[in-house]
């Protein structure tokens, strides 16, 4: 039951992953981060069977690095980034023993100027959307993201908004899952955010 | 693990020359002379069946093949290296084109798979190249026209109106420069290349002696069945009667 | 409730008119029954004569769109020149078939104008079984739905106008009808010498 959300804002992305690693009824780690940095301008978030998170979100960052290093540090831009990591999850799907993970990619495309923000499930299915949330969070925070969110939206009013699915997301939720981690995705790069 | 020494025959020499390519073509300019011309409606493609002696069966012995329904292929230079091109570009015409698309492959493309077969003879470890120059005749439903092309044992290709290859291809060149032209019909390529073949034939011309085939109409009564909308095949060989009343006509 | 092709839903369907022909999809992307996308395009350009549709499984709509690309592509590069509809709906079919026995899950569909401008369309089976139709073949989550739309508003011969009012009909009434499909559309139509794209507003529930 982690959650997994991003908002695409005017001139970047928001990103906020729970900090709870449950196993079981037990609570193992409140101070988790369901991300890692894959370069300056990509972030991913990602959700699912224990083991294989953390594996295959390392594995792309490992991968996305060495591109830069081999394309005489060229950034693979927010595209790029999503289009690989689909192609591995939709690749993995049918192996004996596909990852069982769903990812969100914040990205900010540094030619464009234009935040990304992209929606991969372990199926392989991709969409780029405005705002998005993995599993149940999902279905508590987008009705509340449809009504209030607007494309224009400046980085403090996303934030709100952030506040907001979060606060629904306690209320509703079943379990406790330790408050979020949030970051950004901007021109200037990745940044943490103290909420 | 012996495939891991078995070094390619094929070197180069220092001056930039691959001998065992040109060993080949003197192979193939030691063979049968073989015609291919083009004409409006068809095109032909005609070589000598040599039997070196009266004791031989020589009706089995077969020169120009059937690749698919509408492509011919014939040679110049080893019988057996033609046998085994024969097997793989028809297996290619099935497996790299009719299996996928659900149509035989246009000339052009199959001479490209052909080519690449004999390409990569010269640069494989352990084999030697083809030692046979091939004429790929042909009609293609996209562009509505017939086809001719020569492949060599480098892999190389070229289009030709008309040609020859082997033992005496310079002077029956010379000989279809004069003869050919863009209205050509089908008879008249037939016996301008019988008259090109009697120029490098020593003995007698006969129907016995002679393969030829062309490709031209499609011929609906050679499917064996009627009422469906298939198209018969356009290559045809011909008869030794054929050849013999073509002859009769010189 | 776990077949593959009904996880992320949506629908297409091709009809045949007077010297045109026309083929149109929904723009939803779910995952059951939640809705992800609104802009989630299943028909795709192959060359100005030629469109195909992909229905099923999102993840293989994208796979399958991007392999015959990647399959067009060289097609075009070896034979210079443009695939024929009939040759591509072949290739389409050889190539599900390569996955006999663990197949892409997805509900194909080939549309265009052949060389001498006459209409050819055409639906698959995920394995490959083509479906040829003289007037209109219907694939996805409302495929029943779609099949009894067009039954009912189909007629031949009908000029590129007329059959786009008669396939937008028929999609928007038959996707109303499926809780999987809808949340705005798109039709194409091919003439000789042009492609018109529609957006169509739909109900957004």
């Amino acid at each position: 039951m982690d959650v997994v959300l991003g908002i695409r804002l005017k001139d970047c992305t928001l990103i906020a992953t729970s900090k709870s690693v449950t196993r079981g009824i037990s609570v193992l780690k409140e101070d988790d981060d369901k991300t890692r940095i894959l370069n300056e301008h990509n972030l991913i978030a990602f959700t699912g069977e224990a083991g294989d998170t953390v594996q295959f979100a390392e594995y792309i960052q490992a991968n996305i690095q060495l591109y830069s290093m081999r394309e005489n540090d060229i950034e693979l831009s927010p595209k790029a980034t999503a289009s690989f990591v689909r192609n591995q999850l939709a690749t993995s799907l049918r192996t004996r023993k596909p990852y069982q993970v769903n990812v969100l990619i914040g990205g900010f495309d540094t030619k464009t100027g234009k935040p990304t923000l992209n929606y991969i499930d372990y199926i392989g299915t991709q969409a780029i959307l405005p705002y998005a949330a993995h599993g149940y969070a999902a279905f508590y925070c987008m009705s509340l993201l449809d009504k209030h969110y607007r494309p224009e939206m400046e980085l403090n009013d996303g934030l709100k908004l952030l506040e907001m699915s979060i606060k629904e997301l306690q209320t509703r939720m079943p379990m406790d899952f330790k408050g979020v981690i949030v970051k950004v995705i901007d021109k200037e790069g990745i940044r943490k955010i103290d909420v | 693990m012996a495939d891991r020494y078995s070094f390619s025959l094929t070197t180069f020499s220092p001056s930039g020359k691959l001998v065992q390519i040109e060993y080949a073509l003197n192979a193939v300019k030691q063979g049968v002379t073989t015609i291919g011309i083009k004409s409006t409606n068809g095109v032909v493609l005609a070589t000598e069946r040599k039997a070196n002696s009266n004791l031989i069966n020589n009706d089995t012995n077969t020169k120009v093949e059937l690749i698919t329904p509408d492509i011919g292929m014939t040679y110049s230079g080893m019988g057996p290296d033609f046998r085994v091109l024969v097997d793989k570009a028809r297996k290619l015409a099935h497996t790299n084109y009719l299996r996928v698309y659900n149509e035989y492959p246009p000339v052009k493309i199959l001479v490209q798979e052909i080519a690449k077969v004999m390409q990569e003879s010269t640069q494989s470890g352990g084999i030697r190249p083809f030692g046979v120059s091939l004429l790929v005749g042909g009609y293609d439903p996209h562009s509505e026209v017939f086809q001719l092309y020569q492949v060599d044992p480098s892999g190389s290709y070229f289009p030709w109106k008309a040609t020859a290859i082997g033992k005496t291809s310079i002077s029956a060149k010379t000989f279809l420069e004069k003869r050919w032209n863009e209205n050509l019909e089908l008879e008249d390529a037939i016996h301008v290349a019988l008259l090109a073949l009697k120029e490098s034939v020593d003995g007698e011309l006969n129907g016995e002696n002679l393969d030829i085939a062309v490709i031209s109409e499609p011929q609906e009564e050679a499917l064996g069945f009627k009422g469906t909308n298939v198209p018969g095949p356009r290559f045809k060989k011909l008869t030794p009667e054929e050849i013999n009343d073509r002859l009769d006509s010189l | 409730m776990s077949d593959p092709s009904s996880i992320n839903g949506g629908s297409a369907l091709a009809m045949v008119g007077k010297d045109c022909v026309a083929i149109a999809c929904d723009l939803r992307l779910g995952s059951q029954s939640l809705g992800l996308a609104n802009n989630f395009e299943k028909i795709f350009k192959i060359n100005d004569k030629v469109m195909m549709g992909l229905t099923g499984l999102a993840s293989d709509v994208t796979t399958l769109h991007e392999l015959f690309r990647f399959k067009n592509n060289l097609y075009e590069l070896r034979e210079e020149r443009k695939i024929e509809p009939s040759t591509f709906a072949n290739l389409v079919s050889s190539t599900l078939y390569e996955k006999r026995f663990g197949p892409w899950f997805t509900g194909p569909l080939v549309a265009g104008l052949d060389k001498h401008n006459k209409p050819f369309i055409c639906g698959f089976d995920s394995i490959g079984c083509i479906d040829y139709a003289k007037d209109f073949v219907v694939s996805g989550t409302a495929s029943d739905q779609l099949y009894g739309m067009c039954e009912g508003l189909y007629q031949p011969n009908l000029e590129p106008e007329d059959l786009f009012e008669t396939i937008s009909q028929s999609l928007l009434n038959a996707v109303d009808r499926d809780t999987l499909s809808g949340w705005g559309a798109i039709v194409y139509i091919i003439t000789k010498d042009k492609v018109i794209k529609k957006v169509l507003r739909t109900r957004q529930d």
